[in-house]
């Protein structure tokens, strides 16, 4: 085998706060060769950033490093400040976390290239813009030349991602580091961004490291797995085998938690990560481990090789066989259906006034739907297809420009303030950075409080009805006098949850309420979810990207592209036996953690800001089954009793699956 | 945008300023006048009629063109404006146009060293040159430049004396350009030289700290710092990664310094003997001649409105995210 490009013997990175030092890294020794993918796993808080910084070379002022860190067979903590500055960028080059923010916003993304063109492969800058252009392309981007003229805030979430790839890759890295890159990008993009890194490796063969909270997306385009707990590395090995057989408890929880589109249930990590204040004596997850026993509170077990090439630093390493829950849902039926629908919507549509006041793009275009009393409905589709604005109409936060849009029996159209502020009583929603959607200047009391203020309720019990909420989410009264900042995301979101709850409302949006979270954390929420929706009495739209959850959590599901709705029906045979290419498409997209993909997996053909407006079927430029007869409009047809589809080929596109 | 705040500004100076204690007209009748001379004068200038009818007048006026005229001098007021401005404008101009250079340079380096000792120098410095009194610096130049170096002309006015030239816009500098005119456009610049400096040192202060604030955010930021980890050269960080982002936050602040400086140069103007519009103003402040402080008011309005339109299109030719 080739020499490695990183090898990390015993590193310690330690950083002295206000409140005392941090052991973000614990003797953590790794290896990456060239032309591998390496995914660093685990939640946030445990080291995945702080390791990337080490290698990179960025480590926060005051961090102290020890041990050895070798690139390219070169000691970068020997190196002088001079050095460093060679190693940055031509050593270690990092796509950031959240490109948008990390792309300078006035320089044009052409000019940010050629800047790093220069500087490291030592173009002239003419020769560079070329060059440039070709760069673009290689990272999937259509109209490079349009685009190296574009300024960061022209471009959608996915293309800054692909553009920030593009950036660190011009430095001709030896190591290309990669933090959270697909994070909040919806399924289809990511599989494409984690298909460029795979690429990177093969072509420039470099060094790639991947860093995820969530196992499962990434796990199919890595070679190798690793994971870290509290700074300290737990496993490493075959990204197969990890996933397949994980043997350390720790890695077995973050894999458990994935929910699964086959409905398989995610299984909640109790507890959080303890803040190390100096390299652990003793096992760092014993606290949450399920397999505790006295050893472990007194000992560190060793980072011990095991066969084929696997590592784990457990006692108990693979003595509970891999097998996971494979609990399903089983909430689905609870949905009535009877009575009249509380929120029912005909022909809406949405357009937003652009600037001038001209009117904008439709956002939404003939979206009718009903949610019945008890239902849970999952609105699913890319970003910008318009699920959060169907999200606000129902909400009455966007009024529809056309059509009806009825909620607890009020016109939003007629209604007036009165009436709007008895509806919040009835409709309340949830978003998804939990700690924006909270008042900063509030205490969490506060916060919760201020709905019923609003509603109007009597003063008598409304401490205790926060009590119970608060309660109800898991959050002790020790949390009352808490400011939002002091909250972790996931606390964050339970009072988030609270405030929706307070009120007793009949339905409750979500828009997103997960996507920022940990995969622990989400599991936790989402276990938190699933009580309420089994027990209540109340309806739920919950608009999301991840399929997975949604399976899980839903009766029935709408499949939402550009505005129209394509699919809609229930939860399993939308999911399961998808029958829009477009739904296919989504389904097929969901990374699974088996790596089980059909052999006839439906791929669109471009990225959702290259589609143009097609006169008839919206998806007709990027569905690959597209024909001639695709030019008619297409609309909502029932294919089985509450199964709806609009797509003429629906039929012919199954059994071409199916012979496949 | 300009007219809403003009007859704002307009209705409120007209009524604040009659509400002041003090009569134009005793101010210019001889002490020998009798109540009759007085009512006469009086009605001479119109006021003796009602407010609302006074006011209708004066911005009929207005529209045209026309300021009144002066009740202490009898001249009119836009004559006097036009010989009186250009000299002032000619002042501030290049007294920001120095801040500003001053403060961005300032600024950067100060950002670029934040925390050691060039930063905490210039930031002290900056700011006792902020708290100074503009009259007491500007004398203190005096007594150094040309009491005792003697390279500075004395504060006697804008030009030596004994040197023709021709008025065409009313700043020397322009016009003795435009005249081949060496010899002036000489002397112009150097009794420049300290009035500008003066007015220069006092602003710079804020323009800087800002210039500062801004470059560190910037410097905080994701963008730096991803162009920092790929490992850019010093000079490509500066000027294509902080240089733009910073000066992105400037303008409103420089918009507001512009538009104090040229209400505020009257004492540098009085120091120096500018015979400028502060100065001009002020005497008519003292002696309530009502057409004077009006048209200075108006004046002065329109200048911070035009400053804020020129900050606000500068602005959006920096950050390429705001569309105009």
């Amino acid at each position: 085998m080739n020499d490695p490009l990183l090898k990390m013997r015993g590193v310690h990175v330690s950083l002295p706060l206000r409140d005392g030092a941090v052991a973000a890294l614990n003797d953590v020794s790794l290896t990456v060769g060239p032309g591998e993918v390496l995914g660093l796993v685990g939640e946030s808080g445990g080291g995945k950033s702080m390791l990337a910084r080490a290698v990179a070379g960025l480590l926060p002022d005051g961090a102290s490093l020890s041990g050895a860190l070798d690139v390219d067979g070169r000691n970068i903590m020997e190196s002088a400040e001079e050095d460093l500055t060679l190693h940055r960028g031509g050593g270690a080059a990092m796509c950031f976390q959240n490109p948008r923010s990390a792309l300078s916003p006035t320089r044009r993304v052409g000019r940010q290239l050629v800047d790093r063109l220069v500087r490291w492969r030592g173009m002239a800058p003419d020769a560079a813009w070329p060059a440039a252009r070709e760069r673009l392309a290689e990272v999937g981007i259509r109209e490079p030349e349009r685009r190296l003229r574009a300024f960061p805030h022209e471009l959608s979430g996915g293309m800054c991602q692909r553009v920030m790839i593009a950036l660190a890759l011009a430095c001709k890295p030896r190591i290309l580091l990669a933090d959270e890159p697909t994070t909040g990008l919806d399924p289809t993009l990511t599989k494409d961004i984690l298909g460029l890194f795979r690429d990177a490796a093969e072509r420039e063969g470099c060094a790639v490291i991947i860093i995820s909270h969530d196992v499962a997306s990434i796990a199919a385009a890595c070679d190798r797995i690793a994971v870290l707990y509290a700074g300290t590395l737990v496993e490493d090995g075959p990204a197969r085998a990890v996933v397949d057989a994980p043997l350390h408890p720790y890695t077995r929880s973050l894999v458990a938690a994935v929910p699964h589109i086959d409905g398989r249930l995610s299984i909640p990590l109790a507890g959080s990560m303890p803040r190390l204040g100096a390299p652990p004596a003793a096992c760092p997850f014993a606290d949450r481990c399920v397999l505790v026993e006295e050893r472990c509170r007194n000992e560190l077990p060793d980072f011990a090789a095991m066969a084929d090439g696997r590592a784990v630093r457990c006692f108990h390493a693979g003595e509970v066989g891999s097998s996971v829950a494979t609990e399903t849902a089983a909430h689905h039926g609870v949905a009535g259906g009877d009575g009249a629908p509380i929120v029912e919507l005909v022909d809406v549509e949405v357009r937003y006034a652009s600037q001038f006041g001209r009117r904008g793009p439709r956002t939404l275009r003939g979206v009718s739907m009903t949610l019945a009393p008890r239902e849970t409905l999952g609105v699913v589709g890319e970003s910008g297809c318009g699920k959060s604005t169907l999200a606000r109409v129902i909400m009455g936060l966007v009024r529809p420009t056309a059509g009806k849009a009825v909620v607890g029996g009020v016109d939003y159209r007629k209604a007036g303030r009165g009436d709007i502020r008895r509806l919040r009583r009835d409709i309340q929603m949830v978003f998804q950075d939990p700690v924006d959607s909270l008042n900063p200047r509030m205490t969490v009391e506060r916060n919760v409080r201020d709905p019923l203020r609003n509603a109007r309720e009597p003063l008598a019990d409304i401490d205790e009805r926060i009590d119970r909420v608060l309660g109800q989410m898991g959050l002790g009264s020790e949390f009352r006098r808490l400011r939002p900042h002091r909250l972790s995301g996931g606390q964050a979101q339970r009072v988030a949850l609270a405030r929706a709850l307070v009120v007793e409302p009949r339905v409750i949006v979500f828009d997103e309420p997960t996507s920022a979270l940990d995969v622990t954390v989400q599991a936790q929420i989402l276990d938190l979810l699933r009580d309420l929706m089994a027990h209540g009495t109340r309806s739920y739209v919950f608009v999301s990207h991840d399929l997975a959850t949604v399976r899980g959590l839903c009766d029935r599901v709408a499949v939402l592209y550009l505005g129209r709705i394509v699919e809609q029906g229930p939860a399993d045979e939308v999911l399961m036996r998808p029958r829009h290419p477009y739904t296919r498409a989504l389904v097929d997209a969901v990374p699974t953690l088996s790596g089980r993909r059909t052999a006839a997996a439906t791929r669109l053909k471009r990225d959702l800001d290259e589609a143009w407006e097609a006169a008839g079927c919206a998806l007709e430029p990027r569905c690959p089954h597209a024909e001639a007869a695709c030019g008619e409009p297409q609309t909502l047809r029932d294919l089985t009793p509450g199964h709806q589809v609009a797509c003429w080929k629906a039929e012919h596109i199954s059994a071409e699956a199916l012979n496949d | 945008m300009l007219a809403p705040v003009l007859v704002g500004v307009s209705i409120f100076c007209f009524l604040l300023i009659r509400v002041l204690p003090g009569d134009p007209v005793l101010a210019i009748v001889p002490e020998t006048a009798t109540p009759e001379d007085i009512e006469r004068t009086r009605a001479r200038y119109g006021l003796d009629r009602p407010l609302p009818e006074q006011y209708g007048a004066y911005m009929a006026g207005v529209i045209r063109g026309d300021f009144g005229d002066s009740i202490r001098t009898g001249r009119p007021v836009v004559e006097q404006i036009g010989e009186r401005l250009p000299r002032t404008l000619e002042l501030v101009a290049l007294g920001f146009l120095l801040s500003l250079g001053a403060s961005i340079v300032l600024g950067l380096f100060a950002a670029l060293h934040a925390g050691r000792l060039g930063d905490h120098v210039s930031r002290v410095t900056a700011l006792v040159a902020n708290s100074l009194p503009e009259f007491w610096l500007g004398l203190v130049l005096i007594l150094v430049f040309f009491a005792i170096l003697d390279i500075a002309p004395g504060p006697t006015g804008r030009i030596a004396t004994g040197i023709d030239y021709e008025i065409i816009t009313g700043s020397l500098i322009v016009d003795s350009i435009f005249t081949g005119n060496p010899r002036a456009l000489v002397s112009a610049l150097h009794h420049l030289v300290l009035p500008v400096l003066t007015l220069a040192v006092i602003v710079v202060a804020p323009m800087m700290r800002s210039v500062r604030a801004s470059a560190l955010e910037v410097m905080r930021s994701d963008s730096y710092r991803c162009a920092l980890a790929h490992g850019l050269g010093a000079k490509t960080l500066l000027f294509g990664y902080v240089l733009r982002e910073t000066m992105v936050r400037v303008p409103v602040l420089a918009a507001l310094v512009l538009g104090n400086l040229i209400g505020g140069s009257v004492l540098v103007e009085t120091v120096f003997s500018w015979q400028g519009f502060g100065q001009w103003a002020l005497r008519g402040l003292l002696l309530r001649d009502y057409p004077v402080i009006q048209a200075y008011v108006l004046v002065t309005a329109s200048f911070y409105v035009v400053a804020f339109l020129v900050a606000d299109i500068v602005q959006a030719a920096l950050d390429p995210r705001i569309r105009v």
